[in-house]
């Protein structure tokens, strides 16, 4: 436990020291992922496939705020739709525009997690995403959850019927928007999967705010238990299908990412609460006072004492 | 000479302005109904803008019942329940427009005042600063 508190004191250490280097490439690290995501899922545009143009909007991305990186991301989105079809591509424009317009108007910085979203689904764990939300975050950031999940879904339909989309001559514009239409209102699971999100994110809240010791690991299990059950929920009442081992699985691993996110953000050491109470004027103060876990990273120093080494004459061993 | 409580208080003014900008500017420049009004009517735009393009894509995925069918009472009854829809909605984003941003006028009057008691506190840091200077002159005269 000691060695774990030390390298996060030194990764603190790190962090304020080079700050000014660690942010940027965490923002093209990010970045560079989403787009190479959208590339190799969708890469229906070949020009956009280009490494080199990747990395450059990727560079770019870096220096810039993460809503900058959400707006490529969405450019980029489009046009590889677009060249699929134009009528998916309007519907998602629109989307995109209403999340844009009516959210993002009150709570600009929230982009990164349109972004983070279809990432952590990407790789199997959405959990993981309500989780971290509901520690980090308050219950309005359940809105660009729920777009990420929607446009996770989307690029999903995109990739599963591109040959659809593209080739079927037998149906014309119209019918080919009222069919994306109805497939995009009745998928199921990923109606199921937005409310899990919600939901989880509240739990999470509400409880890491509650005054009981170890309350963020109890909302951690809280959290992933409602959205297991909200998933199991839909399972039964909308018959989706969800494989159990993935969703075991993806759960397993998100309360791990997410106890692992606890640790560096809110590692408090319980055994040391002290309560005291006191009062003015108009109030009378319970106070419960949690003492925060450190340690001081040990500034080791190696002291030389022979700075070259002495080669010992062999003959003289002899 | 260098007086360091000075630059500390300095920066610990700066760093607050730094990172309560967004939420005092608009103290300094708007009163609190006109900060409101001003969102709100933004809100309405949006809103409206949304809607309509909301209401297209629903408009074009019923295009070919409402042609093939072209009956007006019908495509009233609609109108209506469209019409009430997005008042509904309207006086809900504009609620929450209202309790955001008074929310955020209120946090930005009191950044604004802990802002203002800072600045006092430099002044008189100054005053101190020259009243010393004068002193030391006063004294160092014959």
């Amino acid at each position: 436990m000691i060695a774990i508190l030390v390298f996060k004191e030194k990764l603190k250490r790190f962090y304020s020291k080079y700050d000014m280097f660690v942010i940027p490439v965490i923002r093209f690290l990010l970045s560079f992922l989403a787009f190479y995501m959208i590339s190799s899922n969708l890469g229906f545009m070949s020009r956009l496939n280009n490494m080199a143009i990747l990395l450059i909007l990727a560079l770019l991305c870096s220096f810039l705020p993460y809503g900058v990186a959400a707006l490529l991301s969405g450019i980029m989105i489009l046009l590889h739709i677009s060249s699929v079809s134009l009528e998916l591509a309007v519907i998602l424009l629109v989307c995109l525009m209403v999340v844009t317009v009516l959210y993002y108007g009150f709570q600009p910085g929230d982009s990164y997690l349109l972004l983070l979203t279809p990432i952590f689904y990407h790789f199997k764990i959405p959990y993981a995403i309500p989780l971290l939300v509901g520690l980090s975050k308050s219950p309005v950031s359940a809105v660009p959850v729920g777009c990420g999940t929607f446009l996770f879904y989307i690029l999903q339909y995109v990739k599963q019927n591109a040959g659809v989309l593209t080739n079927d001559a037998s149906l014309d514009i119209t019918q080919k928007y009222v069919q994306i239409m109805k497939s995009m209102m009745t998928n199921r699971l990923m109606a199921v999967m937005i409310a899990a999100s919600a939901v989880g994110i509240l739990v999470v809240y509400l409880i890491r705010r509650l005054s009981v010791d170890y309350a963020w690991i109890i909302a951690i299990v809280a959290g992933t238990v409602a959205q297991l059950a909200v998933i199991f929920v839909g399972d039964f009442t909308f018959d989706v299908s969800v494989s159990m081992g993935q969703l075991l699985g993806g759960a397993l691993i998100s309360m791990v990412i997410a106890g692992v996110y606890t640790f560096f953000i809110f590692s408090v050491d319980y055994s040391r609460t002290e309560y005291t109470q006191f009062e003015d004027d108009d109030y009378y103060y319970y106070v419960k006072a949690v003492p925060k876990m450190a340690v001081s990273a040990p500034d080791v120093k190696v002291q030389k004492i022979n700075s070259t080494r002495v080669r010992r004459n062999p003959k003289e061993e002899r | 000479m260098l007086n360091e409580d000075k630059i500390k208080l300095m920066t610990s003014i700066s760093m607050f302005e730094k990172k309560e900008e967004k939420y005092i500017y608009p103290v300094r420049r708007y009163f609190k109904s006109d900060y409101i009004s001003r969102h709100m009517l933004k809100a309405f735009f949006g809103y409206t803008f949304c809607c309509l393009l909301v209401f297209l894509l629903i408009f074009l995925y019923h295009a070919e019942d409402i042609f093939s069918m072209l009956n007006l009472d019908l495509l009233l009854e609609h109108a209506w329940t469209y019409g009430i829809a997005y008042l509904v909605g309207l006086a809900v984003y504009l609620l929450i427009t209202i309790v955001v941003y008074a929310k955020r006028y209120e946090y930005g009057v009191r950044g604004m005042k802990v802002y203002v008691a800072k600045l006092k506190r430099l002044e008189k840091r100054y005053e101190f600063q020259n009243r010393t200077r004068e002193l030391s002159r006063e004294v160092r005269k014959p």
